[in-house]
């Protein structure tokens, strides 16, 4: 019996951490609206405070627990995937995000047009093909098989249009 | 010796058989899963991917055509466009009695397959349009010469819908027998969280490819992962919870393998994808332009069908049923299905609900 007021203690003092986790997340995405986390964890913590009831009521160990601990698991997933796709489903998120993008695109710029520039600086220097150069040729490459595609394609017409043709003319003959 | 470990039944006393059993069938399961998963740490095996037969009919730069072995007794060809960058389309084929394409076949479709391939640096200037209105075409065009048939029916998936959309709608005069919509977004303003991380308020497309280029596949796999951040959590724990089954495990591993190849964008693709589509959504307000030709959705009048998933977060089923209301066929079906962006094709539960659903569709049809 004590054994269960310890055990319930210890879930309560988890539950009440959650949910002021929760809240505190919430608030630093900048949630506009005050957050309801019980309308999230409510279920799953029902079926929770169930499941453990039965556990510390119940005579014997039954392997059904473990059933009932993956449930409670994916609930608890599930609770998180919510809260989480609340929070990034604000502007205030998504603003956050572009800026964070930003900042990275400003700093990520000049360090890799310096980087390329050495590269290829100190390439040219050995008398090896740099990568814009061989992507170059790759892109020629790319350029004669459209074209290749294009005349390929004129054939086509072509051989359709001769093929109509001839069956004219043999059915003028006709 | 190693069954007779888990049949044996000790009299314990005080536990009921039946208890018992049960103890023994999760001690068992334990047993297994420490098997699996030694076996998948120690010695992984690399699965057998996209298991039905194809011969490539025609390639294109980094894309090929493919065509599958099948009886054919389906009179109209079907020319299947997925997304280009992000993923591979062998989840399409994953694995023997799991792929959709095996289940189209074996129903006599003649199937074709567009895979796009990787894309290099070589690929940043390439465009979507280019992608709709060059590519697509030629392939459709071969996939018709193979078969000899008249007409084709197309199904688009996820982003190979509005890409195919796109060149459909330019090109009311080539012979399209029925159209398929599979988790394709048509509708941008109702696309959820991508369509409000990409807003232009908040992203600068043209910033993004101007600096980088290309899209790298990590930035691919980041923004992914973070729609849905807990997806690897329970990806696990499911892994942990099946892992006896060696079923589970084998497909597990097709899957996981898949899941976890992301691929890149070219730079002017996405430019062109980002601002066309989720920032001005042009294609449904009929303002896009392909090839100097406009985008016509109403130009579309052959049986059209619009699958939707009803927990996608990718393409939300709000944003697939629009297309039924914008083209102007008189035959046209939306249905939403159980599962998310990927189960909606590939799984189990595809194969009960979808697989069917769109082989009977397209089988009247045909």
């Amino acid at each position: 019996m004590a054994d269960q007021a310890g055990a319930q203690q210890l879930f309560d003092l988890w539950k009440k951490q959650v949910e002021e986790g929760t809240r505190a997340w919430l608030k630093m995405a900048g949630q506009g609206q005050s957050p309801d986390p019980q309308a999230f964890w409510r279920p799953f913590m029902d079926q929770g405070m169930q499941a453990w009831s039965k556990v510390m009521t119940q005579g014997q160990p039954s392997p059904d627990l473990m059933a009932q601990w993956k449930q409670f698991l994916d609930q608890w997933i599930a609770a998180w995937s919510k809260v989480l796709e609340q929070a990034m489903g604000t502007e205030s998120f998504a603003q956050a995000m572009g800026k964070q993008l930003e900042g990275f695109l400003n700093q990520a710029g000049p360090v890799k047009k310096a980087a390329e520039q050495h590269i290829e600086a100190t390439l040219a220097g050995l008398g090896v093909p740099s990568r814009s150069q061989v992507v170059g040729i790759a892109k020629q490459i790319i350029a004669l098989e459209e074209k290749i595609d294009a005349v390929d394609d004129r054939l086509d017409t072509m051989l359709k249009r001769l093929e109509e043709l001839t069956a004219a003319v043999r059915k003028d003959r006709a | 010796m190693k069954d007779e470990l888990f049949t044996m039944t000790p009299d314990l006393p005080g536990m009921a058989p039946e208890m018992v059993a049960r103890w023994q069938e999760e001690l068992r399961r334990n047993a297994l899963r420490m098997k699996h998963f030694s076996e998948m740490i120690m010695n992984p095996k690399e699965p057998e991917i996209g298991p039905t037969p194809r011969e490539e009919l025609y390639r294109k730069n980094k894309s090929r055509l493919y065509r599958y072995e099948s009886k054919r007794t389906i009179k109209t060809p079907l020319l299947f466009v997925p997304n280009l960058g992000i993923s591979r389309p062998y989840i399409f084929d994953l694995m023997r009695k799991g792929s959709f394409i095996e289940h189209m076949t074996e129903r006599g479709f003649d199937f074709f397959l567009v895979d796009w391939g990787v894309f290099g640096p070589e690929d940043n200037d390439l465009t979507f349009e280019y992608a709709a209105t060059k590519i697509l075409p030629r392939m459709a065009r071969k996939a018709l010469e193979a078969s000899g048939a008249k007409e084709i029916s197309v199904l688009g998936y996820c982003m190979g819908a509005p890409l195919s959309l796109s060149w459909l709608g330019s090109t009311p005069e080539f012979p399209l027998k029925n159209y398929v919509d599979m988790a394709g977004p048509v509708d941008f303003s109702k696309i959820g969280l991508f369509g409000l991380w990409l807003d232009p308020r908040f992203f600068d497309a043209d910033k993004y490819v101007d600096t980088l280029g290309a899209i790298p596949a990590d930035m691919v796999k980041m923004g992914f992962k973070l729609l849905k951040p807990t997806m690897d959590v329970s990806t696990n724990l499911n892994l942990w919870w099946n892992l006896w089954n060696p079923d589970y495990v084998a497909g597990f591993t097709a899957l996981n393998k898949w899941a976890n190849e992301y691929l890149p964008f070219p730079g002017e693709f996405f430019r062109q994808w980002v601002k066309e589509f989720y920032q001005q959504n042009k294609l449904i307000k009929g303002e896009l332009r392909m090839d100097g030709r406009p985008v016509r959705l109403e130009s579309i009048r052959c049986p059209v069908l619009a699958v939707g998933a009803k927990e996608d977060n990718i393409a939300p089923p709000d944003c697939v049923r629009p297309l039924v209301h914008a083209v102007s066929s008189s035959d046209t079906e939306y249905v939403e299905l159980p599962g998310g962006h990927i189960s909606l094709i590939a799984g189990r539960g595809a194969s009960v609900h979808c697989w069917p659903k769109v082989a009977s569709w397209l089988e009247a049809r045909s």
